[in-house]
């Protein structure tokens, strides 16, 4: 259908803002990577994010891109799919993004099943604003906004989603580039909500077990657990170690994904839209009074 | 024979006020009268107090009017309730059921008890004729066919089409009940008889309110996407699109919130729909940093906020004009977004799709200012020639631009520039609410800045042309002006002619276009005005401080305003003009 395109055709001029060092360039070309994976042309993508370093990431595509508010990629992202349901349409956020400010719009999309690929950033602090704690910042984690330790406990986005019922559940860390590549294409490959948590760390405020050179020794590639992505609850039961273990791979994947909200929306216009087609300038006819 | 009969219903909610008023709205259209209904609740979702005013006229019906010829009140604790929605004078005709006793001493506020005040056994005579007290209103209808010569064979008609699906035993007993009551009124003539003249044509004519002209309009301008969130008093738009918009292949989203509502809104439109969102008060608040980004991402969108009482949650069933500064003004930064209001039912088809045109051509937010007297009322509208109405699409980019380097923000004499969508080849950008250059890279630079603010206020920068959108009225050099808007405008344009047929010098301005203040417009209205009224229903008077902003207006011109559910009546309004024209002489 389209000539290949390669990793640079998805690449564009923009430099990015980024600290050397930081786990979003790997996200970058990993997706970089996927996208050409999956072939699909530029201008057939839609590419929403919400504000953050990790938010900035569409403007280095070449897609159409948006850069919209703080915590409101979500609902931006739901109306370009329906109201073009042949877009390509992949959502990025930071932790805070989509774990604080955003929170309240991921089960919703989620219970509605948009066609939507959501790449959150994980890094468990607030990196563009400098070093404030974030909704995934492990308890006791001292910031310039908790001096003596933070008391919350940290939200678990893995076991969250899974439980708000999401269809495609994965993990990921730029330690292992060809894993998260894969990850993410098969994220955007697979039919409904797909939510892939990537545990990209912040260089400039993030702890020291939280960086690259501790994640390739802590990961622990699921597949190699033995793990079936199909069985939801052992997914469940993995999920509850966020914070402590740092598992990779696909903790859950519906084995028959059910219709997406999109596609239904789109069958109801059909069904509706049967015989003779409603002309808009008649709209007044039904009210009407002899 | 009397031309014009406003009559005022109360009850508790159980007791069908509004139902029959319905019916008197239905009879009188299909005999085409011109009618106009509005209803008024307590808050409570069920019971609670209700009412509801329905005008006939053999004329076109510009409001609500003012006090009642006619009141009906099913018990006197809801009736009170009302107060001034339902004032009633000496000239009042006061119905009321027997057995509820005489109406309190101190019922009328201004102390003038009506000089006709009659007692019916509504309740006794139901059941003596229908075999139910729940036949009363019924009971209500007839006496209103018999005194004031509603139709008996239109109102026949309308039992016929309520009580079809109910049962012929029902149907029957209220045909019984309507019977009752004309010969109740027939048995008890009125001291001062009156009746309603025929009107003389009986074109068709539509009957439909605020909301449904406005989801109308909306279909009418192409509307592919609506996504919102229930809030009284706009609710209806939304359930009258996710009904009709997807037989149009279009998509309505119920999403979680008011923000997201307005989110999908903004992303529909960068996905290259017409789309739109509606609301109230308390979601506008929520929803104004959306309106930002699609200001600054130059996005078309149309917003409508059904005005309703406030501050917070207020009242919601209750019409107020207090959101005007929030429409201009709830924004960070320098932003400037239109703001239309329609002045009656039918207004609201011509300003929508007016609302969407402007949001299309300047690729920019526009709020509807609706209110809940305008949404929910419902009216007889001579039927609507669509075909004058132009439909306005967005500048797209030509396929020279899309080839040769696409500037989505590029730089052209109007402030307009080509918007792409997702799925155009060679458009590709990044739409972004961070400051951007002409390609829609991220900027901090204040120059850059400076220019893109300036392109984004120069491309509106015709409205300040558009006279179309301001109603005048009356000789040109007038001294005195009376200028109004939304459902206020209604009682302006009645007390207007008003003052007019006793010939005081007055002009009569209603803009549609409140913002930005189209000074030239005002500029020359003003020129030959010495005194004059700006009427509005806000504690504040919005609209006039928003012209003292721009406006040179002359200190003659007052504010008349007042908090809401207090409508205005023309008659006090004619009074406060008299006052005016005798201090100019």
């Amino acid at each position: 259908m389209n000539a290949f395109l390669a990793p640079n055709d998805y690449k564009s001029p923009l430099k990015p803002i980024w600290c050397p060092g930081c786990g979003d360039y790997g996200v970058l070309q990993a997706l970089y990577r996927a996208l050409s994976a999956v072939g699909r042309p530029p201008h057939e993508i839609a590419f929403i994010s919400g504000i953050g370093c990790s938010s900035r990431i569409p403007g280095y595509t070449t897609a159409y891109g948006f850069n919209t508010l703080h915590g409101r990629a979500l609902p931006i992202a739901q109306g370009v799919k329906l109201a073009n349901p042949d877009l390509l349409v992949i959502v990025a956020g930071g932790d805070g993004d989509g774990f604080s400010i955003g929170g309240g719009h991921v089960p919703h999309v989620i219970r509605r099943n948009v066609d939507l690929t959501y790449l959150v950033m994980d890094n468990q602090v607030y990196g563009l604003t400098k070093g404030q704690l974030s909704p995934t910042s492990p308890r006791g984690l001292k910031t310039v906004t908790s001096p003596m330790g933070s008391l919350e406990q940290p939200i678990n986005p893995l076991l969250t989603v899974l439980a708000y019922g999401a269809g495609f559940v994965a993990q990921a860390t730029p330690a292992d580039m060809p894993g998260m590549t894969a990850l993410i294409e098969e994220a955007i490959r697979y039919p409904g909500f797909s939510f892939v948590n990537i545990q990209s760390p912040c260089i400039t405020f993030g702890e020291e077990d939280q960086q690259l050179k501790a994640h390739k020794a802590r990961m622990k590639p699921l597949a190699s657990l033995g793990h079936d992505p199909a069985n939801q609850l052992a997914a469940l039961d993995l999920a509850r170690a966020y914070g402590t273990e740092l598992y990779t791979g696909v903790f859950y994947r519906n084995p028959s994904p059910p219709p997406t909200y999109d596609a239904l929306v789109r069958q109801r216009q059909v069904e509706l839209q049967k015989g003779e087609p409603r002309s808009r300038s008649r709209v007044l006819d039904g009210y009407l009074k002899a | 024979m009397i031309e014009d009969l406003v009559v005022g219903l109360a009850g508790s909610g159980g007791d069908g006020v509004v139902s029959a008023g319905e019916s008197l709205l239905a009879a009188a259209s299909s005999q085409g009268f011109y009618a106009m209904m509005t209803k008024s609740f307590g808050s409570q979702i069920r019971g609670g107090e209700s009412s509801c005013r329905v005008r006939l006229s053999t004329r076109k019906v510009l409001n609500p009017g003012g006090v009642l010829d006619v009141a009906v009140a099913l018990n006197w604790e809801d009736f009170r309730r009302f107060g001034a929605e339902l004032p009633i004078g000496p000239g009042t005709v006061l119905i009321h059921e027997a057995k509820a006793g005489p109406p309190p001493a101190d019922l009328a506020p201004s102390g003038r008890m009506p000089r006709e005040v009659i007692g019916v056994p509504l309740a006794e005579l139901a059941k003596a004729s229908a075999g139910t007290d729940r036949a009363k209103t019924t009971i209500v209808l007839g006496v209103l066919s018999g005194w004031f010569g509603v139709p008996q064979e239109a109102l026949d008609r309308g039992l016929q089409k309520k009580f079809a699906q109910k049962g012929e035993g029902l149907l029957e007993a209220n045909r019984k009940a309507l019977a009752r009551g004309i010969s109740f009124a027939a048995e008890h003539p009125l001291a001062a008889p009156r009746a309603l003249a025929r009107p003389e044509a009986s074109a068709p004519k539509l009957l439909c309110d605020g909301n449904e002209m406005c989801a109308s309009a909306a279909i009418f301008s192409g509307c592919e996407f609506f996504g919102g969130y229930p809030i009284t008093p706009s609710t209806e738009v939304m359930q009258i699109l996710s009904r009709e918009l997807p037989r149009y292949g279009g998509v309505v989203l119920q999403a979680e919130d008011e923000i997201s509502g307005v989110g999908a809104t903004v992303g529909a439109s960068f996905a290259g729909k017409k789309s739109m969102t509606a609301t109230s008060g308390p979601g506008m608040s929520l929803k104004t940093e959306m309106l930002g980004l699609a200001s600054i991402a130059e996005l078309p969108l149309v917003l409508l906020n059904v005005q309703r009482g406030g501050p917070s949650t207020g009242m919601p069933t209750k019409p107020e004009q207090a959101d005007l500064f929030q429409a201009a003004f709830s924004a960070h930064g320098d932003v400037l977004r239109p703001v239309l209001a329609p002045s009656s039912v039918e207004d609201t088809f011509r300003l929508t799709v007016e609302a969407f045109n402007l949001a299309e051509k300047y690729q920019t937010p526009v709020v509807i200012l609706s209110d809940q007297e305008i949404a929910q009322r419902k009216e007889t509208v001579d039927p609507i020639d669509v075909s004058r109405f132009e439909v306005l699409e967005r500048l797209r980019p030509t396929s020279e631009q899309l080839t040769g380097g696409y500037q989505r923000f590029a730089e052209t004499p109007s402030g307009v520039s080509p918007l792409s969508h997702p799925g155009m080849q060679g458009g590709n950008y990044l739409a972004a609410g961070i400051e951007h250059d002409v390609k829609g890279a991220p900027t901090a630079s204040g120059a850059t800045h400076a220019a893109m603010n300036t392109k984004r206020f120069r491309k509106l920068a015709p409205l300040q042309e558009r006279s179309d959108l301001f109603e005048r009225q009356g000789p040109p050099d007038a001294p005195i002006a009376l200028v109004s808007w939304g459902s206020s405008a209604g009682v302006a344009r009645e007390a207007f002619a008003l003052a007019r047929a006793r010939r005081l010098p007055v002009k009569l301005l209603i803009p549609s276009l409140l913002y930005p203040v189209a000074e030239p417009v005002y500029r020359a209205f003003f020129a030959s005005v010495r005194a004059g009224l700006v009427l509005e229903l806000s504690h504040q008077g919005q609209l006039y401080r928003v012209l003292r902003m721009f406006v040179d207006v002359p200190p003659g011109v007052t504010s008349f305003a007042r908090s809401g559910a207090q409508p205005f009546r023309a008659d006090e309004l004619l009074e406060r003009l008299e006052q005016q024209a005798e201090a100019l002489r």
